[in-house]
């Protein structure tokens, strides 16, 4: 299997939670992000600084959803990656 | 009164670094979004080269403006000296680390996440300008150069070798290599009065081309 890249699992992630509506809990997150615990927090902690994802908490619920700048990484997330292969950055 | 030519070599000189400066600055500014929102390494050492070539290429025709002020054949005998020896060490640091940037946008991978491998080429560039500053005659800087220049095609051939864009032809490495060859031309132009005299317009042309390859490559890709 070939090894994801780091902008690969951001978008990934970013992915997951769009398509549950934009509204999605820690746990189920990490289960379907394919990476263990402690990479998983690393990323999570990562995208929050970055501010593409929030972490809501609501009375006693608590779900992740994407920012305006999340949902931006998802619509250059081709151009990106079509960018770096084509100048071998 | 300016010498007759004057005008006319201003004209040149304002015009070459003005599309220059500009297709840098596209270059800088139309990656910004992309390296805003991937924070990939890559993309930052790619726009700063292109951010140090828009300010080198400034600074070459404020120098070249000087030069033809006071009359003076290089930047080391303008006065005050100090004026044009600093001159001549921040063109030449500025300069070495636009290539250097660039080389490093595409080797940079081959290094530790954190590794302090441009603090080398940091190092490199402030050599150079030394080694241009102290040693004065044209000979000196022309053999700098020149081993400067086969340096950077070298790490550029064998980073081709393993580069995965070989598949799809030599373009981009091609108009890299040419970059190189013009901006050392373009070193050696500035700082040995009267050596490419004869070909400095043909110079002038191809690196002007080679910038506008590279901005077309670059607006093709963000839009």
């Amino acid at each position: 299997m070939v090894k994801r890249g780091k902008l690969e699992i951001i978008k990934d992630i970013l992915k997951i939670i769009k398509e549950k509506h934009n509204s999605i809990k820690v746990t189920p997150l990490l289960r379907q992000s394919n990476l263990s615990s402690k990479r998983f927090t690393e990323y999570f902690h990562e995208l929050i600084e970055k501010g593409f994802i929030k972490d809501i908490k609501e009375k006693d619920k608590r779900y992740i959803s994407l920012t305006e700048k999340g949902f931006k990484f998802l619509e250059k997330y081709e151009a990106i990656i079509e960018f770096i292969d084509e100048f071998d950055l | 009164m300016p010498p007759p030519f004057y005008n006319i070599t201003m004209n040149i000189e304002l015009i070459y670094s003005f599309v220059i400066i500009i297709c840098s600055l596209m270059i800088y500014f139309g990656t910004k979004e992309l390296y805003e929102l991937s924070s990939y390494k890559g993309l930052k050492y790619f726009r700063l080269s292109f951010l140090f070539f828009a300010i080198v290429y400034l600074f070459r025709f404020l120098i070249r403006l000087s030069l033809l002020t006071y009359n003076a054949p290089r930047m080391l005998d303008m006065t005050p000296r100090i004026l044009g020896h600093s001159a001549q060490f921040i063109f030449m640091y500025f300069s070495s680390m636009a290539v250097f940037y660039l080389i490093y946008s595409i080797i940079w991978k081959k290094f530790k996440e954190n590794s302090k491998t441009i603090y080398l080429f940091h190092g490199l560039a402030l050599l150079l300008s030394s080694i241009t500053l102290f040693f004065r005659g044209p000979g000196i800087i022309l053999i700098t150069n020149v081993f400067l220049l086969l340096f950077v095609v070298i790490i550029f051939l064998l980073s081709y070798k393993k580069s995965k864009i070989k598949k799809r032809g030599l373009n981009l490495y091609f108009a890299y290599i040419l970059l190189f060859i013009f901006w050392i031309l373009n070193i050696i132009d500035l700082l040995v009065p009267n050596f490419l005299e004869l070909i400095q317009l043909f110079i002038y042309l191809a690196s002007l081309s080679i910038f506008l390859l590279i901005l077309y490559k670059v607006l093709k890709k963000t839009g």
